[in-house]
């Protein structure tokens, strides 16, 4: 232990000048012997007396390292192993003196198949290899699980769910094949790669806007994983499923992987300032060059953003070569309408729109200058409130924001009644928010009145959000006239009537001031008697055929890789600075990857990625296959064979079986990159199949279990405990895919907040991958259990236990209706008697019949507590909340 | 405070900072041992969301008043963040010296004013975005980006409870509403959950699921806890004996001791008429915050490491956070008399108690405003980045000592520029923490609250 301390500092402090080779000062450092021998000022160390070794000397006094003095435990380090009487262990020569990988490092080196070691009693490579070092140790298996633990935990492993009573009858083997085609096993797996990917349906940041349609991309994974996907296909279309199938809405979706993380709308809508403009943009690139190298390469490749890696071989230039690659692309809604059904869509709208249009038109003649005549001499007359947030402004040609209370509606009309000299009037650049919806440079074709408005009209792709104009008319400032006086912001409500959604009175006014509205008997009473007739008829009309139009389907948008209209070239920026831009750079992937040219075409985004895409799931590539069955094995034993499983790099963990891992690999490939494949292999082996029972001989010798001396027990995570709970209560829905379901109520009052709902009923009491994932908002229940905020990407979830985490299973709300649910089911099932209750109780929550002792302590509670307390307490045991 | 015994010994190495800081830590978080010997043993936290005007509150700028009127030109020009460049502003507020050091305060806050001798400011803060979401999730984690540990997260992964029966972070949000991007502001990012701040929520029902469920009497809840622990036992006996099992018994029966002390302390009823009248509970508009003040005094007397507390709340109409756009005068006027009078009973109440000396008392926002209005003819200011003001008080600092300094007219922070790294650094020094040392493994970093920035100012230390 002394030693252990000792080596990194010699290795990484010293080495450098007194290795073997270095000698500087005839000094070497890399082995005892050459210690005690010395160099020119004599013997560097005096085993068992630091006092008198030069080396403590020099470094005490500050003297070595030159210029970079060690810390204070890094010396303690070194005077305690020299006094404990500087022993050295069977690794007698030090070699690495540079604390960083080469090109040589081992998750670099193409994974050779290696000879699978003859084992006995090994069924499967996997045993062979793990069994080899077990006995190295003097160590082997545990003995099989019992049959109830073990489909217990392979139901859990492959579905995420608990097994039904029923099904503790099935062999083995069989629930392998059966579990591995149930759709549970799509939705457990993608749960996982969610994780992996920080997926989330909201943007997060200010305005933390919601995705309506990012679930998409989650239906995508599920499916991928569900309908037996090879990888290295499912890795080129979230990469690039835009491109390879244009016409397949599905494939867009699988593009959400590059912006499913958090993104600052405030920054790219309403910041002014261009460097932090530039900077949101380069946040964006780097969130998908960060995530894509994570995730599929198991490297931290965002570390060379400001500087070349300081530990991995990746240098800054492969890092804005990898921007490049994503240069076409941004985050956003897109447009997935298939051209029938939008040319569909066209013949069934185009009638009605001209139809309505028409009647507008004659319905505008009949009212328009009277209620505009109306309504402006009531704004004229408002007392508007003044208070904090309240003004009247003037507004100016140069930047314009105004908020109000939400509208939802897919058209609006900015109705410009007034603008500055003679001409028509201007809008060079118009946003609606947070629906994002953007108009540029737009004209009238004459000035704007009170009594006959110039109307920009704007239809939303889909029904969208509106709480927030912003819009300028002349930010060059060219023009002289034209610029927006006085204007209103209005929607169409269900009757098609306009609505005002916002005015120029009401800049800033708070949510709750009420806008002057004119009633439809005003409209009436000001307009000549013989039109009123007519007017209603008109107003009929129009409501009926907007409820037409309402009825066809909407587009279909989704959240997935937006294109940007242009792209512009990337350059290293010094110190990652944006206002620091160095040498121009062309798309490329890593050079550290030897195997493959690092060359991207410098084309279009089509050709950028689509060759990207290539590049990462290029089965000569060392380390897409070896960080995916990595993955899989940390999601089975609870540690990887590397224990860090998105950083095979320098500073993440070193494999504990490099050759099971390159075995693995390399027949993952092979096997035409099936996860069925890799699933079956794991399943069937011993080791999966191991006891979970502690055997002190063997913690003793590897504590941590990385030679899988037996099955780790595991607590479940926060999203299978609620589901377990569920399906154990009989209340679990199994419905499939579609929009999230909300655990928060959404309040927005120009931001969104997602707040605790403590809703309950079917539509809540789905699997929690179906859950609408806000960031920051608050997952009470969840929260407690270390399910994470997406905002980070979580490839190995924290397993803690707090008596905050206690509290919350024990009083939930949520919990205590399960468990009355639970014994309604129990009571239904088993009836009347106590004693049948029980068991079926322990059947449905832990898989198993209630022992003596058991039985004698339910018969006591139950004589003065409800069946449903008895069924909370079985919800809180150690047995239903750890996997065996 | 339980970490996972299943986490291999290797793997916590990694975890908590693998080389000689890594293992000193992991020795130090078994034996709740500091770096070296702190100066403070909690922290509390305050946090002003919205951006607080520097100028109008603790840096007087009578240059500022000089030019007021005048537009920006040429080199000097200042680019706001979204609003229209507006003239230079005087503060609508008069400054005068208080206390022993003199100190200048606006009159916007004049209880404060009486406690200037007790506190330590910085008048050259600065941060790294002009947009609050980045610079707000800077402001409690030290990054930029959504989703890493807050600042209390990392004090209870370095330090630990003091009382087993208390969560070690508790966080106090506005009764207005949560701080702008919600609960991430006292979030464990990627550090275990035992990290999160325990969100205590106003004066009927401070803490969720503190209490049994509606219709579960206490003694059924006794009942209910003396079979799980027997049912658990027999469990863990079949098992052959396993640590986290083991720990997961421990915590219900922390959990029991919790709903019991819990409760005792987020009850006021023990405080007196006095105490509450300089809090401030005489007043409605005061009361809420008033009561977290008196809460966070009790909570880390018993022993809670770290408490954030918040004054100012999410953004949209009307206004409930210090975001000026509007009106300077009408915003910070209606905020500061909230903030003001229970601030300064609690900085009191705390010197009085003699917790000033192990305790250090932070207060900051992401952001100051511009010596300009927004808009020509206006009286709101924009967001300033480059310069604002943050204070301290406390254990280990110099009192009425003011650091640093924004140029004349209160745009750029102009003597010895602080970024919230530093201010980061300087709290977890107090605390006996190395900011450099205390470290956590994620996703191929050992990830620190200051990323690889930040120094400790050494001249706020007494």
């Amino acid at each position: 232990m002394l030693l252990a301390l000792a080596v990194p500092v010699l290795a990484a402090k010293c080495l450098s000048c007194h290795s073997a080779e270095a000698k500087t000062g005839g000094l070497d450092l890399s082995t005892r012997e050459a210690m005690l021998r010395g160099g020119k000022s004599g013997p560097a160390i005096a085993a068992g007396d630091p006092s008198a070794s030069l080396l403590m000397k020099q470094v005490t006094s500050g003297k070595m390292p030159p210029g970079k003095p060690l810390e204070t435990a890094e010396v303690d380090a070194l005077r305690e192993w020299i006094a404990k009487g500087a022993e050295w262990g069977p690794e007698a020569k030090l070699t690495s003196a540079r604390p960083r990988a080469g090109l040589d490092w081992w998750a670099l080196r193409s994974p050779e198949k290696p000879a699978v070691p003859v084992i006995e009693g090994a069924s499967n490579p996997i045993d062979a290899f793990l069994l080899a070092k077990l006995r190295e140790k003097g160590l082997d298996y545990s003995p099989e699980a019992s049959p109830a633990a073990l489909l217990r935990r392979l139901h859990f492993a492959v579905t995420g769910l608990p097994p039904k009573p029923e099904e503790f009858t099935e062999p083995y083997q069989a629930a392998v094949t059966r579990l591995l085609r149930s759709p549970h096993y799509g939705e457990s797996w993608a749960r996982y790669w969610l994780d992996i990917v920080r997926f989330g349906e909201s943007d997060g940041g200010e305005h933390n806007n919601e995705r309506m349609t990012a679930w998409k991309y989650r239906d995508y994974v599920i499916d991928a994983f569900q309908s037996g996907k090879p990888y290295d296909r499912f890795v080129r279309e979230q990469i690039a499923g835009d491109l390879i199938a244009p016409g397949d809405p599905k494939l867009t979706a699988a593009t959400g992987f590059l912006v499913c993380g958090p993104w600052d709308s405030v920054s790219k809508f309403t910041n002014r300032d261009e460097t932090f403009r530039k900077m949101l943009r380069q946040d964006e690139l780097d969130d998908m060059v960060t995530t894509t190298t994570a995730t599929f390469l198991g490297l931290t490749v965002g570390c060379a953003r400001c500087h070349d890696h300081k530990f991995d071989p990746i240098p800054q230039k492969d890092y804005y070569r990898l921007t490049a690659a994503f240069r076409g692309i941004t985050f956003g809604e897109r447009d997935v309408t298939s051209g029938q059904k939008r040319t569909d869509r066209e013949t069934l709208l185009a009638p009605l729109r001209k139809e309505q249009s028409r009647a507008r038109k004659e319905l505008g003649e009949i009212e328009d200058a009277p209620r505009a005549r109306l309504l402006t001499a009531k704004l004229k007359a408002a007392e508007m409130p003044r208070g904090p947030g309240v003004k009247h402004v003037q507004l100016n040609p140069v930047f314009n924001r105004n908020k109000f209370a939400p509208v939802r509606a897919s058209r609006f009309r900015m109705a410009i009644t007034d603008q500055t000299g003679k001409s028509a009037p201007r809008i060079d650049r118009l946003e609606l928010l947070p629906a994002g919806h953007v108009v540029s440079n737009w004209q009238g074709t004459k000035p704007g009145t009170d009594d006959a408005p110039q109307y920009l009209e704007m239809e939303l792709t889909m029904g969208a959000e509106v709480s927030e104009i912003v819009f300028s008319s002349d930010r060059e400032r060219g023009a002289k006239e034209g610029s927006v006086r006085v204007y209103r912001l209005e929607y169409p409500d269900a009757g098609g009537a306009w609505r005002t959604a916002a005015s120029m009175l009401d800049h800033e006014v708070p949510a709750e001031v009420a806008l002057p509205e004119v009633s439809e008997d005003e409209v009436d009473a000001a307009i000549p008697e013989s039109a009123r007739g007519r007017r209603r008829e008109l107003t009929a009309a129009i409501k009926d055929l907007q409820a037409r139009m309402d009825s066809v389907p909407a587009l279909d948008t989704v959240h997935a890789a937006k294109l940007e209209p242009e792209m512009t070239p990337a350059f290293v920026l010094d110190r990652g600075s944006v206002t620091q831009p160095k040498d121009e750079v062309t798309p490329g992937a890593l050079s550290a990857i030897r195997q493959l040219t690092a060359d991207l075409p410098n084309g279009s985004d089509a050709e950028r990625r689509l060759a990207l895409a290539a590049w990462l799931a290029d089965p000569r590539n060392p380390l897409t296959a070896r960080v995916l069955v990595n993955r899989v094995w940390h999601r089975y034993f609870g540690s990887g064979l590397v224990n860090t499983p998105s950083d095979l790099g320098f500073n993440g963990d070193r494999p504990s079986h490099p050759e099971l891992l390159d075995w693995l690999a390399a027949s993952f490939v092979e096997n035409g990159w099936s996860l069925e494949w890799l699933h079956r292999q794991i399943l069937g082996s011993r080791a999966f199949r191991q006891d979970s029972r502690m055997n002190a001989k063997a913690f003793a010798i590897d504590a941590s279990n990385r030679l899988l001396w037996r099955m780790s027990p595991r607590r479940m995570d926060a999203e299978t405990l609620r589901d377990s709970i569920l399906a154990v209560s009989g209340s679990l829905n199994l419905e499939r895919g579609g929009p999230s379901f909300l655990l928060q109520k959404k309040e927005t009052r120009g931001s969104y907040l997602y707040r605790t709902l403590d809703n309950d009923g079917p539509a809540v009491w789905r699997r929690a991958v179906y859950k609408f994932v806000a960031r920051g908002g608050e997952r009470v229940f969840l929260d407690s259990f270390d399910c994470p905020d997406p905002s980070v990407a979580t490839p190995q979830r924290a397993v803690s236990n707090t008596p905050v985490q206690a509290l919350t299973l024990l009083n939930n709300s949520f919990v205590m209706r399960q468990a009355e649910l639970l014994a309604k089911r129990v009571r239904e099932e088993a009836g009347e008697s106590r004693r049948a209750q029980v068991e079926r109780a322990h059947r449905l929550v832990l898989g198993r019949d209630p022992g003596d002792r058991e039985r004698e302590l339910a018969a006591k509670f139950l004589e003065a507590q409800s069946l449903a307390l008895y069924c909370r307490a079985l919800l809180n045991t150690n047995e239903f909340v750890y996997v065996p | 405070m339980y970490p996972d015994r299943s986490v291999s010994r290797r793997e916590w190495l990694w975890r908590t900072g693998g080389g000689l800081g890594g293992i000193a830590l992991a020795a130090m978080e078994a034996q709740g041992k500091t770096h070296f010997p702190a100066k403070a043993k909690r922290a509390l936290c305050i946090f002003m969301p919205g951006g607080v005007s520097h100028m109008d509150t603790f840096e007087y700028k009578p240059e500022l008043a000089r030019h007021h009127g005048k537009e920006t030109k040429g080199a000097n020009t200042i680019t706001p963040f979204f609003g229209k460049r507006g003239a230079l502003m005087k503060s609508p507020w008069t400054f005068r010296p208080h206390g022993q050091s003199g100190k200048w305060v606006s009159e916007i806050l004049p209880h404060l004013a009486g406690c200037v001798d007790d506190m330590t400011f910085v008048h050259s803060m600065t941060a790294r975005s002009n947009t609050h979401g980045p610079a707000l999730f800077q402001m409690s984690t030290g990054s930029i980006f959504q989703g890493f540990p807050s600042i209390g997260s990392w004090i209870s992964y370095g330090l630990g409870s003091e009382n087993e029966n208390l969560p070690a972070f508790v966080s106090l949000p506005d009764s207005r509403g949560m701080p702008p991007g919600g609960p991430v502001h006292w979030g464990n990012g990627f550090l275990p959950a035992a990290h999160q701040g325990v969100i205590f929520s106003g004066e009927k029902e401070p803490v969720a699921d503190l209490a049994p469920p509606a219709g579960v009497s206490g003694g059924a809840q006794e009942a209910t806890l003396r079979l799980l622990g027997e049912l658990n036992r027999g469990h863990l006996r079949m098992t052959g004996g396993e640590d986290a099992l083991d720990a997961r018994i421990k915590a219900y029966e922390l959990a029991a001791r919790m709903q019991l002390s819990a409760p005792e302390a987020t009850s006021i009823s023990g405080e007196s008429d006095k105490t509450r009248e300089e809090y401030g509970f005489g007043d409605a508009e005061m009361r809420p915050y008033a009561f977290n003040c008196l809460l966070a005094r009790r909570l880390l007397e018993r022993g809670v490491r770290c408490v954030h507390l918040y004054n100012g709340a999410h953004f949209g109409a009307p206004r409930v956070n210090w975001d000026a756009h509007e009106n300077i005068e009408i915003n910070h006027g209606k905020l500061a008399r909230v903030f003001d009078q229970p601030t300064a009973a609690l900085l009191r109440d705390m010197k009085r108690r003699g917790m000033l000396d192990d305790t250090v008392v932070m207060c900051t926002t992401e952001f100051g405003r511009l010596p300009i209005t927004q808009g020509l003819g206006e009286g709101g200011r924009d967001h300033n980045p480059e310069g604002f003001t943050s204070w301290l008080a406390g254990a280990g600092l110099k009192r009425g000592f003011s650091f640093g300094a924004t140029d004349e007219l209160g745009y750029k922070a102009a003597v010895d520029p602080v970024t919230i790294y530093d201010f980061h650094a300087t709290i977890l020094h107090l605390m006996g923490l190395d900011h450099t040392r205390l470290s956590y493994y994620h996703n191929g970093l050992q990830r620190r609250l200051t990323d690889v920035h930040g120094h400790v100012i050494q001249e706020l230390l007494a």
